[in-house]
């Protein structure tokens, strides 16, 4: 006799904002092909390998703690992807050459050319990012460096604002940096002097992950 | 390296469920208490269907649970809509609206159980409260009658083939319960079948002329009205109170829902590291615990399972209801359910 297997666990999956928005699109443009782990919530600081009953309990603060409802807004959930490395690997990496935030007055540009350190001698992992700005209708111009080739690498912002259709408005590029102009028109701004926006740069080969504040700031 | 593909071929697969439930609201399987509308009655509707609601229509909670209508072949049964013209009124507009319906022929006749009828009530199931279509072998109605209680049913579980009309499937509505006749076929010895049974598009024909044999013959003595160009909307009134008289009917509804699952395989050897900020050192990368070896044996724990399309937008997300361990000796199988 023995017990049977219960190590598969259902989930019900919510549709995120973007994942609405292709769905509503149809012809084929929602297409799941992969999918990623991440451990948000978690405080790994709380993993005891110290505890006195042993390694059984190392996790115990962790494993019974409860978990949040999903979010639906792409840019708040998986943010902390798991990743794979080799194993012994005692350096991650992480994103470098990123300020911890931009300040970008209206029609001007900022570039951000991100890169994956090791740390120490190791260097740099070469990877491709994706670039994900939270509100695409706050640029006049974006342009990316280093896509793939079917992804136009000046973007063509005014038809990308038009398929928002004011609501799913974060769009993302892959590339290896990333060109943005802030726009010069003043209708999104209404009484304020300047927009807060995020730009997330994710890691496409190892998966780390950054979330950049951008503010901007209505020319006087 | 943070995604891993989904074979569309092995990792994706659509289950169809069969999910039954009971009908009226409040999920109560019998409806028991029956109340009509005057300001529905007297309304232009009201010439033609009785809404019948499970509580006073006055109330907020009240919902339409079904409409009773009659249908006559000649018009009897109702005012004509030009008195001056001859022949059309609702109760013929009526008949013609479910030949077109049931039979797809403007020459066909309705026919229960063998014997040809002109007139019949119609139990029109609001359509929220049967989803997708009625099940067969729930329909249980009680009628009461001078002398007696009758008791109908459908005959999907005595028959041994289903018959099929303009309508999907078509059950005879006969004296029993649950699927089953009483004793033979369950019909009138003199006028057919009850009525038909017609859950594809939620509709109970009953017929007119067997409801009203008197209770020695099966009927209930309902005495339907077909006075030509008489008032309207007595003959559901009339029949109205004979299911509220007698306060039991059960019915449930059938809906079959499709859901999508992706299975979701992690092998030993992936994802036993993190970008959790609180896994590495921000300043340097360095993994935490290293000093109880915990690059070579790292563990992390699961809470959210991200679906990408290839170029890596986020499109669908689930939660797990807790932390999963993840380390050099664990695989994961997770079955996410896809209902949008």
């Amino acid at each position: 006799m023995g017990y049977l297997n219960n190590t598969i666990v259902t989930v019900d999956a919510i549709l995120t904002k973007k994942g609405r928005e292709l769905l509503a699109q149809g012809a084929g443009a929602f297409n799941i092909t992969q999918f990623a782990l991440s451990d948000d919530e978690i405080d790994y600081t709380l993993y005891n390998p110290t505890h006195p009953s042993g390694s059984a309990y190392y996790g115990e603060a962790i494993e019974n703690m409860p978990l949040l409802e999903a979010f639906p807004d792409e840019t708040q959930i998986m943010k902390y992807k798991l990743t794979t490395a080799t194993r012994g690997t005692y350096i991650l990496p992480f994103i470098a050459s990123v300020a911890g935030n931009y300040k970008i007055v209206q029609a001007n540009s900022q570039t951000i050319t991100p890169t994956t350190s090791r740390g120490g001698s190791l260097g740099n992992v070469a990877e491709t990012y994706s670039f994900t700005l939270s509100d695409v209708r706050l640029y006049s111009t974006i342009n990316i460096v280093g896509g793939p080739t079917d992804q136009p690498s000046t973007v063509n912002v005014a038809q990308e604002i038009a398929a928002s259709l004011g609501t799913n408005v974060s769009r993302t590029y892959v590339g290896t940096g990333i060109t943005v102009t802030a726009t010069s028109t003043n209708v999104l701004f209404g009484n304020s002097t300047s927009i807060n926006s995020l730009l997330i740069i994710q890691g496409n080969t190892s998966g780390t992950r950054l979330q950049v504040p951008i503010t901007i700031s209505k020319s006087a | 390296m943070s995604f891993l593909p989904l074979n569309p071929g092995t990792d994706f697969i659509v289950n169809s469920e069969a999910i039954t439930a009971t009908l009226w609201s409040g999920t109560v399987p019998t409806l028991a208490t029956y109340f009509t509308s005057s300001t529905q009655e007297a309304s232009s509707a009201g010439n033609y269907y009785l809404n019948v609601y499970q509580t006073a229509s006055s109330e907020t909670t009240a919902e339409v649970q079904f409409a009773i209508a009659y249908a006559n072949k000649q018009g009897s049964g109702s005012a004509l809509y030009n008195g001056a013209v001859g022949g059309n009124s609702f109760t013929k507009t009526l008949y013609g609206q479910y030949r077109t319906l049931v039979l797809g022929d403007e020459n066909a006749d309705f026919n229960f159980g063998g014997v040809t009828q002109s007139d019949f009530y119609v139990l029109s199931i609001d359509r929220t409260r049967y989803k997708e279509k009625l099940f067969p072998g729930t329909f249980n109605l009680q009628l009461s009658g001078s002398g007696r209680t009758l008791e109908l049913t459908d005959d999907s579980k005595d028959i041994a083939s289903v018959n099929f009309n303009d309508a999907g499937r078509v059950f005879q509505i006969v004296s029993g319960s649950n699927g089953n006749a009483y004793e033979g076929n369950g019909y009138t010895d003199t006028s057919g079948s009850y009525g038909l049974f017609l859950p594809d598009i939620g509709t109970i024909i009953l017929n007119a002329a067997a409801l009203d044999l008197s209770a020695a013959n099966g009927g209930i003595g309902l005495n339907t009205t077909r006075v030509s160009n008489g008032s309207t909307g007595v003959n559901n009134t009339r029949f109205f109170a004979h299911i509220s008289g007698a306060a039991s009917f059960s019915l449930n509804s059938e809906e079959t829902i499709s859901s999508n699952f992706a299975f979701i395989k992690v092998p030993n050897s992936e994802m036993n590291y993190s970008e959790n900020p609180s896994f590495i050192s921000s300043s340097t990368g360095e993994i935490l615990y290293l000093d109880e070896g915990f690059n070579f044996n790292p563990r992390t724990y699961a809470t959210t399972v991200g679906l990408y399309n290839p170029n890596n937008e986020l499109l669908a997300v689930a939660k797990l209801s807790r932390p999963i361990p993840k380390d050099f000796t664990k695989e994961l199988a997770i079955r996410i359910k896809l209902d949008f």
